[in-house]
């Protein structure tokens, strides 16, 4: 518990409200944040709720991040995903082609319900951050950050990238039985880009976004 | 309803959902983000208890229905998830078989009975921790998303196993059933407001 606390910033409950105060989303405390170092975290000392974690360069990093996972993003819906071969016969599964099979076979709300947490929501996460992190990266204000802010927060709960990296290796053992499956590029592909996408993600603060935008619109 | 002091409600400020901006809840709207404000997550009660009912009536077909099909030299298999996860266990596939009996199986039940029981136990007044009940919350809020992975792997083995004539493997209406579980849990867990637990410490000083 010591050491949890040192690397912790612990705000403190105060009994007067200062300028921008800000309170627990999950307990309603009022916490004071003092200035944070970047790295440091500042947690809920009632409830332990981490309040905001601003990392070192966050805004930065998470748009190198982001850029990055979005040529995976492309490649990983180029190139075939999985292919696989029994008795002579190859089939080859690529991103948009196996959703679009689900939907001429009539199967639609499958397929929006699988390409959208794995694709779509992600790319559309993507482009927003991109529209926010380049403007208040330089301090500028742009008509579409307060919105495109909003957006991304209320998609953020619905991406399912790393569900999906699971999903392949279960399926991976499930088909390994029946026939020879091969990892196709963009499989390599698509877990660079998860990697990449969660690294955007954790670096991207949801407080520090909300207060750098502020700061962009003053 | 009296807040417990030096929580933002009881001065009658309201913590932005969107942007964590604290400002006075007579504005109506966030002056940041321009989002609602609300003390409190609106009817977060009785909204998480229709979603929690709904979830789970949509888990009854979810199990009995096949999630997918295999047609093998015209012989057709239906499978449900359960059917699904004994059939890996006696392939001796073990890990893989927890895996999809953890997705499938007791990741939504336990979310179903831990958002009840947070529900209950703050309708009730419930003295259990407040830490204990906060980590329980975030719990359900973490672990939601994970049972997507059996509707995953159907898409994955139906898009590739496509063999005509040979090998055929169509979804179920179970997919459907369950991916419905999946969204409606996760809307659950984000219409509960966990302040509620804690506003109990107002009641008690009353």
């Amino acid at each position: 518990m010591i050491a949890r606390r040192s690397e912790r910033l612990l705000g403190n409950g105060l009994s007067s409200v200062s300028e921008d105060p800000t309170a627990c989303i999950e307990c309603d405390l009022i916490v004071e944040i003092g200035e944070l170092k970047p790295g440091q975290r500042a947690a809920c000392p009632r409830c332990d709720h981490v309040l905001t974690a601003p990392a070192i360069d966050g805004l930065t990093r998470s748009l190198a991040f982001a850029l990055a996972a979005c040529v995976l993003l492309v490649l990983a819906n180029t190139f075939p995903f999985l292919s696989l071969e029994a008795k002579g016969l190859e089939q080859v599964m690529t991103l948009p082609r196996s959703a679009f099979e689900l939907y001429r076979d009539g199967y639609t709300t499958l397929a929006v319900l699988v390409l959208g947490p794995i694709v779509g929501i992600p790319a559309l996460m993507l482009g927003t951050m991109m529209a926010l992190l380049v403007p208040v990266r330089r301090g500028q204000h742009a008509p579409w950050l307060v919105p495109a802010g909003r957006f991304f927060f209320l998609l953020s709960p619905w991406s399912m990238v790393e569900v999906f990296v699971i999903g392949v290796l279960v399926s991976l053992v499930k088909i390994g039985a029946m026939a020879s499956v091969i990892l196709g590029i963009s499989f390599w592909a698509y877990v660079g880009f998860a990697v990449c996408f969660t690294a955007s993600l954790s670096n991207f603060d949801r407080l520090e976004m909300w207060r750098a935008i502020e700061a962009c619109r003053a | 309803m009296a807040f417990p002091a030096g929580t933002a409600a009881a001065r009658g400020l309201a913590c932005c959902h969107v942007c964590f901006k604290v400002a006075p809840e007579a504005l109506h709207h966030c002056p940041r983000c321009r989002a609602a404000l609300h003390l409190r997550k609106p009817d977060s009660l009785q909204r998480t208890i229709a979603l929690v009912v709904t979830a789970a009536l949509l888990y009854i077909p979810a199990n009995v229905l096949p999630i997918m099909t295999t047609e093998q030299l015209g012989d057709a298999t239906d499978s449900t998830i359960i059917g699904g996860v004994i059939l890996l266990a006696h392939h001796g596939d073990y890990p893989i078989a927890a895996v999809i009996f953890i997705a499938s199986v007791l990741v939504p039940m336990s979310k179903l009975f831990a958002l009840s029981w947070l529900c209950w136990s703050v309708a009730r007044s419930h003295s259990a921790s407040h830490h204990e009940r906060t980590r329980l919350y975030r719990a359900t809020e973490l672990v939601g998303k994970w049972s997507m992975t059996d509707v995953f792997v159907v898409a994955i083995l139906v898009a590739l196993i496509h063999l005509q004539g040979l090998m055929l493997i169509t979804p179920g209406a179970a997919a459907l059933a369950f991916g419905g579980v999946v969204i409606v849990t996760i809307l659950a867990a984000e219409s509960f407001d966990p302040r509620l637990i804690w506003d109990q410490l107002g009641e008690a000083h009353d």
